[in-house]
């Protein structure tokens, strides 16, 4: 008997420490997941950027001569964001400024993006919020229905907000219900754009004309390039360079948007993939480049050796790019090929799409000092050597676009022209995608709107793969994933429902 | 009989008196340490999962979530939990597996040879290397077009390796050969701990009853190994069901392989907790494994009485 309360002792201890936590290290996986805040972003540059990067060096002198008016000598403020170390340099030497100037106090705490969501879900729940902090379109709703976020109307001059993208002030507004209107939460950290690239010396190798951005390939003509890149170069009888590569997780969204389709109905309650002959099309024409004109490295050919990398050892015509990638690219040592910016090939509407991303300084609703903090994070967000860091026109590595619009076609565009700021050739691709043509759109993708991306995953993981390989079709798997993806959004909607 | 003995409150001396309180601090430690970092953590995780808590508003904001027991429910309808369950049993696979090849190397050390220490050594890095580089490593090893493996086998064979990570059954059996080489040393270590604590007394005896080498490991060696099997079984069993950073870092970009094949329960589990912010049904998730965990532990517990031996 007595042995057998020691088993029941031992068992519960054992089964204890997985309730507790400390079972067998099995949370502290690091590099784990793209948080609320940032998922279109990061989980993007998470894919391209992090493996090389440019190494850039901030001068932290760029910054002395701004001065900030106004006394905030009582004012204690917390910053809490992810940056990488170039970031930080730069907002260190701001806040070091607005102290100076105002008599503020900041402590300034810096994380990595792929732990800032855990982290500032602890805050959450204890309750102790930091001042300024980051959110991204898709974690707003959220967060202002929490009541987490201070409307900032009241405290940043409209002119600051004036001279901001379009595209990026509406995604930070917010009345409650949609997103695009009522009041602003957050001043722009970045806006991104991911472009389309293509590397000029492979085309040159094979008598392919450059892509002309005025005039987006049809899918049609973007197959006949590719396959034209598409070669063996060495002659061992296997091809070793390849028109395109994309990974699905980021990339399907080009192919998907341009030609009509999208995966939610109009008030994201429904998926909607089944049956939808241009999303179905869209993602059938997407595997079609790998399994049937097979211009995209294969399935295996990926799982071994990633695009990104395949694109910097100059084996791919087209990749993407990134506003973040741009650094990188023209890094002699990273990329030495030449390169130049191109829209993603059109579908049915014509216009050539792409997904924007943004990550934003938001305040917290309970702060004590709210124009202190919204001082701090018009710095930030705006002030023009700051800004002239970051788009790589002190540092000569850009790694995003300027967010002050006066600054960006001014100044900024006339630096890339003049060559201080290295840019692969067309910078008005990008230029197109943040403002929209008639032939260039950039949006955000359908994440941005949901509670979360759960229904989203159930795309990813539900086994895409055998879709690229050509064993199943694109409406054979869009009709099996449905309704997981739709149990998913359904459990979204409910805690969305339960918050508001 | 009872007898009624009178209580003698004995009175202390002052400086017994501060003894005992010193003595109740130093209790107070580790008893505290308890309450503070086991038990509230365990209470607050089944209370969690009677939530909708998504981690908003504190501790008031998961009271004021409160749903009953529909995360359980929508958790035994829920094909994702299932699919990972199983994918996790199916690692189990590994254990004895591992535990026969712990068995035969330990034996193999338990010999008098020159460099044993080395090797002893060599069994054990993987053990105390960091979990996520040698993931790396073993996704380095699988490799489609330049791993160990495939490579190995295009020379052997010239034609070209499956895709290791890439397919749903493999990328199971990767993980599963992975797994029992990381967890290989720990075990041979304990098993040879266990070896050397046989008295020789034991095996000239049977020599003399004129027993063979199978006779001797069947009825002396094995026997007489069994705590530590039962020791290796319980802790690899626990730790089985805990699975997590292999396949986070062994997958492509940490999404539980093709189709969602090679995630565990714990994966998904830090998936719904940490990316969709689920915390309440993330919580429900981890009771129900830790009640298998419980279940599974007190079978081997009770079990033990039948085949565990001790020398006596």
């Amino acid at each position: 008997m007595k042995k057998k309360i020691i088993a029941l002792l031992m068992a519960t201890t054992f089964a204890a420490t997985t309730l507790a936590g400390c079972g067998g290290g099995s949370s502290d996986g690091g590099d784990a997941a793209d948080t609320s805040a940032n998922t279109a972003e990061t989980s993007a540059t998470g894919e391209t950027t992090e493996s090389v990067g440019a190494q850039i060096t901030v001068d932290a002198s760029a910054t002395e001569n701004i001065a900030v008016e106004g006394d905030y000598s009582d004012a204690d403020l917390t910053v809490f964001i992810y940056a990488q170390d170039h970031e930080k340099t730069v907002y260190q030497s701001l806040i070091d400024r607005f102290t100076e100037s105002t008599g503020a106090k900041v402590t300034f705490e810096v994380t990595t993006a792929d732990e800032y969501g855990q982290k500032l879900m602890a805050y959450k729940a204890a309750g102790d919020m930091p001042d300024i902090f980051y959110v991204g379109p898709d974690g707003l709703a959220s967060n202002v229905d929490d009541g987490y976020l201070l409307p900032l109307d009241d405290y940043v001059p409209e002119e600051t907000i004036a001279d901001l993208w379009p595209a990026i002030t509406s995604a930070y507004r917010y009345d409650g219900k949609e997103s695009g209107s009522g009041s602003l939460y957050c001043l722009p950290k970045d806006l991104s754009t991911f472009a389309f690239a293509y590397n000029k010396t492979l085309f040159d190798e094979c008598g392919v004309e450059y892509p002309d951005p005025e005039n987006p390939y049809t899918w049609d003509e973007f197959v006949e390039v590719c396959q034209k890149l598409t070669i063996d170069k060495d002659g061992d009888g296997e091809i070793d360079q390849w028109g395109v590569s994309n990974a699905l997780q980021w990339a399907l969204d080009a192919f998907v948007y341009t030609n009509g389709g999208h995966f939610l109905n109009d008030d994201y309650t429904q998926v909607v993939i089944d049956g939808q002959q241009e999303f179905i099309d869209a993602f059938q024409f997407f595997a079609d480049l790998t399994c049937k004109y097979h211009v995209t490295p294969t399935v295996e050919q990926d799982t071994a050796l990633g695009g990104y990398q395949r694109w910097l050892d100059g084996q791919i015509g087209f990749y993407a790019c990134g506003t973040w990638d741009v650094g990188a690219f023209m890094d002699e040592n990273t990329f030495p090929y030449e390169w130049g910016l191109c829209a993603w090939p059109v579908g049915s509407t014509g216009v050539s799409m792409t997904r924007n991303g943004s990550v934003g300084f938001a305040i917290s609703a309970d702060t004590p000092s709210p124009e202190a903090a919204a001082a701090l994070i018009t710095l930030f967000s705006t002030d023009l050597e700051g800004q002239r860091v970051l788009s790589g026109e002190t540092t000569g590595a850009s790694l995003q676009i300027p967010n002050t619009m006066s600054y960006a076609k001014g100044d900024f565009k006339a630096r890339i022209e003049d060559g201080t700021i290295p840019y692969g050739d067309n910078v008005d691709v990008i230029f197109n995608y943040i403002e929209g043509t008639d032939k260039y759109e950039g949006i955000f993708v359908e994440t941005t709107y949901t509670y979360n991306a759960d229904w989203w995953n159930e795309f990813l993981s539900g086994g895409y793969e055998y879709v690229l390989t050509g064993e199943k079709t694109a409406a054979e798997y869009c009709a099996e994933v449905q309704p997981a993806m739709q149990a998913a959004l359904d459990n979204a909607n409910a805690m969305k429902a339960a918050a508001q | 009989m009872k007898e009624n003995k009178p209580k003698v409150k004995v009175k202390l001396s002052a400086m017994a008196k501060r003894e005992e309180r010193i003595g109740l601090l130093f209790v107070a430690a580790p008893a505290v340490g308890f309450l503070l970092f086991m038990l509230w953590p365990i209470i607050f995780a089944v209370l969690t999962s009677l939530t909708t808590w998504n981690g908003a508003k504190g501790i008031q904001g998961m009271f004021d979530r409160f749903c009953g027991l529909d995360n359980y429910v929508t958790l035994f309808k829920d094909s994702k939990f299932w699919q990972t369950l199983v994918t996790t049993i199916i690692y189990l696979i590994g254990i004895p597996i591992g535990m026969a090849l712990g068995l035969i190397c330990a034996m193999g050390m338990n010999r008098k040879i020159p460099g044993v220490r080395v090797l002893r050594t060599m069994y054990y890095i993987p053990v105390i290397s960091s979990l996520v580089a040698v993931s790396i490593l073993w996704a380095w090893v699988y490799n489609y077009d330049y791993g160990l493996l495939n490579v190995i086998i295009k020379t052997l064979t010239g034609r070209h390796g499956p895709n290791w990570l890439g397919d749903e059954v493999l990328i199971k059996v990767s993980m599963i050969i992975f797994m029992v080489w990381k967890g290989l040393g720990s075990s041979i270590i304990l098993y040879l701990a266990g070896l050397q604590n046989i008295p020789r007394s034991y095996y000239e005896a049977a020599m003399v009853d004129g027993a063979n080498g199978w006779q001797k490991f069947r009825n002396i060696t094995l026997p007489l190994l069994s705590p530590v099997t039962f020791y290796i079984l319980v802790t690899t069993l626990i730790g089985g069901f805990q699975v997590f950073v292999e396949v986070q870092v062994m997958t492509p970009g940490g999404n539980g392989g093709i189709g969602y094949s090679a995630a565990t329960i714990v994966f998904y589990l830090y998936q719904k907790a940490f990316e969709s912010y689920q915390l309440g049904y993330a919580s429900a998730i981890a009771v129900i494994l830790a009640i298998i965990i419980f279940i599974i532990t007190l079978i081997n517990f009770v079990g033990q009485d039948k085949w565990v031996k001790t020398i006596e």
